[in-house]
């Protein structure tokens, strides 16, 4: 069996068994859509300044990214700190192909957890804050490579974390805080409009702004567009700076575990 | 083929200051059994470990099946098996998941349930792996390091913490292993009678150097220690306790009253080398010479 095929197969099976651990999953669950209602109910109803969405219908697609993003550069970073400490990646390096594979598997199982994160957000979104689902297919089809190329983009550079910190809390301890101050200078939550010009050139080097917009061109309707910067939808660039961190993170990743001790 | 299964020449290797290996010379032939025997921090696991690939920044040569293993790639990685200390890896997969998974990285792996059946874990085989005893989970790291049907097997320590029925165990399957499937085995431990029972030749690693490397008699020989010859009026040690019993039987004219002669248990003389190796270490550096 190819090392692919057989990485999709182990991401299946480690996800079949971390669902099968109730208490596991429930928390992955609550955290994310539970923080996404609380945000919604306390400042959604205003409007975004000059435009008639309001700010819970705005803060759907950021927070789909964010949680995109959040999943990729903290959760898998504490998964594969976990696996190192229990000396499951040091396995793998006993296994032909086996890092490969291995690495596979955990972009399988973060996909995974963001298309049901992603899917179930969306399915409160809908009452909630007003948001419908993509309203053509040339919007659809955003929505699919948004996603997917936003998560290749942060999965081998968790990858990379996870790798190097010592332990799960450890990966915690340091990612807590970037993540957050990423995820308030990069427009995700709030119109980036209002952000200082060296914030905004700053946020638009890495991955979450442009997934977050990417996002935006999926969910809201164009009247937004007073509220974003050069007043349009650059895809082209988002699939750009998306692709080329996705292209990077998988040249450097295995490259860098496969040098980094096992245990 | 390649008649040497393993060969290192003056390996050295040093974690910062501390000088780990000293110039180790190691011969493995195909097919056989073979013991690194040495007490706790000689170094035993950095030399395996370099075996299979996994350090690097050693000097020397070394060869494991005619590759350096720090440049090898995969297909020379599916030739080797590899059993760690302690390992709790995959604590949340089924016993039979896991070794199915790790089989399906190799071209020509052994059936997984004769596997399983074969190491007595047929009845755990839908458990999860965090769950197992220490002596399934032993025998579950050595299904998941023999799956892919290897040619070299490296066992670190493998019966550490194990009760004398696991053990027992434990060295009859790899008994039948050595035996039915002609697997080279490098084997770790610092329990003599594991060394003498199991290998065709043992190799003492103290302090980083090999202090002698050969068959059990061989080792009792290279290592002996004096015999003990007592008797009622006095004690001597010696070397030849057979010449002292009759020199003695000549003195009193017949029988010696309480003779006894005590011959070192290999056990005994394995400890006195790591002693004496010990001492002429610190000797040699306090005086300076390193």
């Amino acid at each position: 069996m190819n090392t692919t095929t057989l990485g999709l197969r182990r991401g299946w099976t480690e996800q079949l068994n971390l669902w099968s651990d109730r208490k596991e999953l429930l928390n992955a669950l609550a955290g994310t859509v539970g923080t996404y209602v609380i945000l919604v109910l306390f400042i959604g109803s205003a409007n975004v300044p000059g435009t008639s969405v309001s700010m819970a219908a705005f803060m759907t697609p950021g927070f789909l990214a964010f949680a995109v993003f959040a999943t990729g550069l903290t959760a898998l970073p504490m998964l594969i700190a976990a696996d190192r400490e229990e000396g499951t990646l040091m396995r793998a390096r006993t296994l032909p192909g086996g890092i490969r594979v291995y690495l596979t598997g955990r972009a399988v199982t973060t996909l995974l957890t963001i298309v049901l994160n992603a899917a179930l957000v969306l399915l409160v979104a809908v009452p909630l804050a007003g948001v419908g689902a993509p309203a053509t297919p040339a919007r659809w089809f955003t929505l699919v490579w948004v996603l997917v190329l936003g998560a290749l983009a942060v999965v081998p550079i968790g990858a990379m974390i996870g790798s190097l910190v010592s332990g799960p809390k450890a990966a915690a301890a340091m990612l807590a805080l970037p993540a957050m101050l990423l995820m308030l200078i990069s427009g995700v939550m709030f119109p980036l409009e209002s952000m200082p010009g060296v914030v905004r050139g700053i946020a638009q080097v890495f991955p979450l702004y442009w997934q977050g917009l990417g996002l935006r061109a999926v969910f809201l309707p164009d009247s937004v567009l007073a509220a974003e910067l050069g007043h349009s939808w650059p895809l082209g660039r988002a699939a750009a700076v998306l692709g080329a961190w996705a292209v990077g993170g998988m040249v450097l990743a295995p490259w860098l575990l496969r040098r980094v001790r096992g245990r | 083929m390649h008649d040497a299964a393993v060969r290192v020449r003056g390996l050295r290797m040093a974690y910062g200051p501390v000088q780990v290996l000293n110039g180790v010379d190691l011969d493995l032939r195909r097919g056989e059994v073979f013991t690194l025997l040495g007490p706790n921090g000689a170094g035993k696991t950095t030399l395996v470990e370099i075996l299979e690939g996994f350090r690097t920044g050693w000097s020397g040569e070394v060869e494991v099946l005619g590759e350096n293993p720090a440049r090898a790639g995969d297909a020379w990685r599916a030739r080797l098996g590899v059993v760690m200390q302690s390992w709790r890896d995959h604590p949340r997969w089924r016993v039979r998941d896991l070794v199915a998974h790790v089989a399906a990285h190799y071209d020509d792996p052994h059936d997984v349930d004769e596997l399983l059946a074969a190491l007595g874990l047929t009845e755990a085989a839908r458990n999860r792996a965090g769950v197992l005893s220490g002596g399934q989970r032993r025998r579950l790291d050595v299904a998941l390091g023999i799956v892919g049907r290897p040619e070299v097997l490296f066992l670190d320590e493998p019966t550490t913490g194990f009760d004398p029925e696991a053990r027992r165990e434990f060295h009859l399957l790899i008994e039948r292993l050595a035996g039915e499937e002609g697997l080279t085995v490098l084997l770790t431990t610092h329990d003599l009678a594991e060394a003498e029972r199991l290998s065709e030749r043992i190799a003492v690693l103290v302090a980083g150097r090999m202090v002698t490397c050969g068959s059990p008699a061989e080792l009792a020989r290279a290592v002996q220690v004096p015999s003990l010859v007592r008797w009622e009026d006095g004690e001597v040690e010696t070397a030849d306790p057979s010449g002292v019993a009759w020199d003695l039987h000549q003195r009193y004219g017949g029988p010696v009253p309480g003779l006894e002669i005590r011959r070192p248990t290999l056990e005994e003389s394995y400890l006195d080398l790591i002693e004496e190796t010990r001492a002429a270490r610190e000797t040699a550096t306090v005086g300076g010479t390193r």
